[in-house]
């Protein structure tokens, strides 16, 4: 039997009131979210280190066609910088050359030359990119193409580079 | 005078404060890691700085409330005789 005046037998179990335990936790999280906040500080040290540490791919040359291969209003698919990456040559009606990679910046579907309009166009989604930047006009992407760095040299067109 | 229903309602605004600049840091990296990851490089030490000063006013904003909260203790406890 409880007598009178003595703490229940739960409050052996409980013995933090409900307020003290509010006061406990919100202490017990500012310090949860500074750790959290010191590992993030962490993580960002480490990718700017690994910026530092990541070396610049070496420029390679590649010869992807001869010029007289692609007409005016031409395109030409090639892979640069390594065979698992898909690029279309253009070649504008006033027969100047561009290079993109052809893979779409919103769910990588291949893109395809569009020489009435000098657009790249994504089929998948109906995202439009322009010939001269590679930038997106309309539709989902956001991000423009990466842009193939070309030379070139006499009858040769030569992929030197890739600029995301 | 510092009573504890003004250090419940400070931890409270504090530990909104600190988990605001934590999503704040969640975001820098994120945005470092996408610039890493695009070949942009000059972004990554001024994202590195701003997380570590975030990190600074964090840790401030904890010693802060933790010395508030020795001071309640003591304020809490009975004078001795």
């Amino acid at each position: 039997m409880k007598e009178r005046g003595e703490r229940p037998r739960w409050r052996e179990d409980f013995p933090i009131g409900w307020e003290q335990d509010h006061y406990v936790t919100r202490r017990e999280l500012a310090k949860f979210l500074t750790l959290g906040s010191a590992l993030l500080a962490g993580a960002s040290a480490l990718i700017a280190f690994a910026g530092r540490l990541w070396k610049p791919e070496r420029r390679r040359r590649v010869r992807i066609a001869s010029a007289s291969a692609v007409p005016p209003g031409g395109s030409l698919l090639f892979r640069f910088p390594t065979d698992e990456d898909p690029c279309i040559l253009l070649r504008a009606p006033e027969g100047s050359f561009e290079a993109y990679s052809q893979v779409c910046t919103h769910l990588s579907c291949a893109v395809v030359y569009r020489p009435e309009d000098a657009t790249l166009a994504c089929p998948c989604h109906k995202g439009v990119f322009t010939c001269s930047e590679g930038r997106p006009i309309a539709g989902p992407p956001t991000r423009r193409l990466p842009r193939i760095v070309l030379d070139v040299r006499g009858d040769d067109v030569f992929a030197t580079g890739v600029e995301l | 005078m510092e009573t504890r229903k003004q250090g419940t309602t400070l931890f409270t605004a504090i530990a909104v404060l600190i988990g605001i600049l934590v999503v704040i840091q969640l975001w820098l990296v994120a945005a470092a890691l996408e610039a890493l990851l695009s070949g942009n490089r000059g972004a990554l030490l001024p994202a590195a700085v701003a997380s570590f000063v975030l990190l600074g006013v964090n840790a401030g904003l904890l010693l802060y409330i933790v010395r508030f909260d020795e001071r309640i203790r003591r304020l809490d406890e009975p004078p001795d005789e």
